[in-house]
């Protein structure tokens, strides 16, 4: 009787372990055992944060997360009180054609009824590259390249980037080919996308695409933006042209 | 001689018409090797051969202007300027809706160059047609590590429950045939199995107690081990919306980190980019017959890219990617991402691992993993917790002095000034960050 008894809390202990056992199982969503969660659910705003669960509390309202968005419209990055640079910040005065709603997603943009690309050739680089500034900006540019161009366009500018070569994507056009291309023509490109390209307005600042432009011009010649011993540019014509301040 | 005669004219017939013949062939190839060249500087950045892209495919394309009744020669018309070709044309006014983006015009070309493209372009194989078939993708998708894991388990409780079963009826067993060998049965009989084993107990009590001994240290050891692990980040790793391999975006296809966290050097975050990032690339690369095209057409849906109809369009009903923040820091902590990067000069890995192998969901690499990185500082405590950047502004230098700080500069200008400080700081040959106050508590908690 004494060892049936013994037998049966046997038996159930080693079910019920089991059962426990069977409900340890890892959940990857969870961070685990923390010391003060009301310290990591931070009722401040914060990005990327899941505001469904505040302190403890879960609102299901908001649960619907506004996870990766792209800058609100006609903001600024502040720039510190250089009027130079602020003044190079402003939005860009140039609207995208209507097309491109349908064609690059600019849905929530001011559009333009008429072909602002070509009146962009116009547009003049408000960075002025001189012997000062010169090897500064083209570092910079560099460094933009590296990290938001090379991999489709290639580290020297030919399309044959590390996208291109793995076969993942085609139809990068060679810098060389497009030799024609006005300043203002490439910035509109970049800002707003063309053919393929999409737009990387909402990624890089004003600034930081008219740097870009130098440093692509490099790629149609080797000259652009050198000057020698006395301060005159190696390249005379198209640098004095981009000389022009204006925002 | 007659036949000689004959013979001979017969073989300059033949070599002229090997020659001709040659001479045929390298035009024809002259011409294609043109139209290639144009190809790839004109058309390649719009237009695909076997695929629609930002332009339509081009494969054929004659024929399916003739099929659709264009006009003879229009298509050439087209090439040059496709308004005028609109102007003559039905047929060219109706392939001008199929996309709203405007081909270029290319007035320059010459009839004959654009025949050249064309006779090049109807020349190329489908790509497609080469590729499908093969019995294993190298693209799948890599199994899900943690079902894997979960299966493992629960045959090591299952065989453990057999094991303890098998031991439990051998000792019951042995039991009950020393209960019916033993000499005295009545005094064997009457003992329980607790009595039994105090009795045991007893007599080999030197070992017992040890082993009580060395079982109590062990649980305290466990326990104050479990109590440390509490609210160490490391191995989390959230699911996410969308399966994302970053080693063949970083990896394979060279993206540098910084284009899609493109917030990394200006702000605090990060930042997970913006689905209009995605698209940059996934407009074109929809992963069409390849085991991810599932992912890439999430994608499509955040970013409301319509492919149904010609070159595809967004149709502006776009909904948000809710990704799950991996790497998250308690709201007391100050951490931002530019000052780490720019200033500081500190890799990505140096903190996430080296993101070009990594084939899973983004997770919160121990700091085993960092320490055998190439060039990352050793660390020893675990990721993400305050010993861990504490060890790290003890350990990492800060080049001062390099024109490229103000700030720097100027603590670089006083310490020249003052050779005791100057001696003291440069003792072990750098400016580590603690010494420039990178241990004072203000500095991560206000």
């Amino acid at each position: 009787m004494k060892r049936n008894v013994f037998a049966i809390i046997g038996t159930s202990a080693l079910t019920l372990s089991l059962l426990m056992l069977n409900s340890c199982k890892s959940d990857a969503d969870s961070p685990g055992f923390e010391y003060a969660p009301d310290m990591y659910r931070t009722p401040s705003i914060e990005p990327y944060v899941d505001y469904g669960e505040v302190r403890g509390r879960i609102d299901e309202s908001k649960k619907v997360l506004l996870s990766a968005r792209i800058p609100a419209r006609n903001t600024i990055p502040y720039y510190g009180t250089d009027t130079a640079e602020v003044k190079l910040m402003l939005p860009y005065f140039r609207k995208p054609n209507v097309a491109f709603r349908e064609s690059h997603g600019l849905y929530g943009v001011d559009v333009s009824l008429s072909d602002e690309y070509t009146l962009a050739a116009a547009d003049k680089n408000p960075m002025g590259i001189n012997v000062l500034n010169g090897e500064k900006i083209l570092a910079n540019g560099k460094e933009l390249f590296t990290a938001m161009c090379q991999h489709c366009h290639g580290e020297k500018g030919d399309g044959n980037g590390p996208m291109v070569i793995s076969g993942a994507y085609v139809g990068v056009p060679n810098y060389a080919n497009l030799a024609n291309l006005s300043d203002g023509q490439m910035f509109y490109s970049i800002y707003y996308g063309k053919g393929m390209m999409g737009s990387h307005g909402s990624i890089l600042s004003k600034k930081e695409i008219w740097t870009l432009v130098h440093y692509v011009r490099q790629f149609q010649n080797k000259d652009y933006g050198k000057f020698d011993a006395t301060g005159k540019p190696v390249m005379s014509a198209v640098v004095s042209d981009t000389m022009a301040v204006k925002p | 001689m007659e036949i000689s005669r004959i013979q001979l004219l017969k073989r300059f017939k033949s070599l002229a018409f090997v020659a001709l013949t040659f001479g045929f062939v390298g035009l024809t190839n002259f011409t294609k090797a043109q139209g290639e060249a144009l190809f790839k500087s004109k058309c390649a950045t719009c237009h695909q051969t076997h695929k629609n892209s930002t332009g339509p495919k081009l494969f054929q394309v004659r024929d399916k202007w003739a099929a659709g009744g264009a006009k003879e020669g229009s298509i050439i018309k087209w090439v040059n300027n496709w308004q005028n070709a609109v102007a003559v044309d039905p047929y060219a006014a109706e392939v001008s809706k199929w996309s709203p983006t405007a081909m270029s015009a290319f007035p320059d070309l010459k009839a004959e160059e654009i025949i050249s493209i064309f006779d090049w372009i109807d020349a190329q194989p489908d790509p497609a047609a080469a590729t499908t078939g093969g019995p294993t993708d190298p693209n799948a998708p890599p199994l899900d590590p943690m079902e894997e894991e979960g299966s493992v388990g629960w045959i090591w409780i299952v065989m453990g429950v057999i094991f303890i079963v098998v031991i439990l009826a051998v000792g019951g067993v042995r039991r009950q045939l020393n209960i019916a060998t033993s000499d005295n049965p009545e005094h064997q009989e009457k003992l329980t199995y607790g009595e039994e084993l105090r009795t045991i107990a007893w007599k080999y009590r030197l070992w017992v107690g040890l082993a009580s001994l060395v079982t109590v240290i062990a649980v305290i050891v466990t326990l104050f081990q479990g109590l440390y692990r509490i609210n160490i980040m490391e191995d989390y790793q959230p699911s996410q919306p969308i399966a994302f391999p970053h080693d063949r975006h970083a990896g394979v296809n060279g993206i540098d980190c910084k284009y899609c966290h493109n917030s990394v050097t200006k702000s605090k975050s990060a930042g997970i980019p913006s689905v209009n990032v995605c698209m940059n690339c996934h407009k074109q690369i929809n992963g069409e017959g390849k085991p991810f095209a599932g992912e890439i057409k999430k994608i499509y849906a955040a970013a409301g890219w319509d492919v149904s109809s010609g070159a595809g369009r967004y149709t502006g009903k776009t909904k948000p990617i809710v990704w799950n923040k991996v790497h998250v820091l308690p709201d007391h902590v100050y951490f931002n991402h530019s000052q780490h990067i720019v200033v500081g000069g500190v890799d990505c890995k140096q903190c996430h691992g080296d993101m070009k192998v990594m084939n899973e969901a983004a997770k919160v690499q121990p700091v085993s993993e960092l320490n055998k990185i190439e060039g990352n500082i050793q660390l020893t405590k675990p990721t993400l917790t305050m010993g861990w950047c504490i060890e790290c502004h003890g350990k990492k230098d800060v080049k001062i002095g390099d024109g490229k700080n103000a700030y720097y500069d100027e603590i670089h200008r006083r310490l020249k000034k003052d050779p005791a400080l100057y001696k003291k700081y440069y003792q072990d040959g750098k400016v580590s960050v603690s010494e420039l106050g990178g241990w004072e508590c203000a500095k991560c908690h206000y």
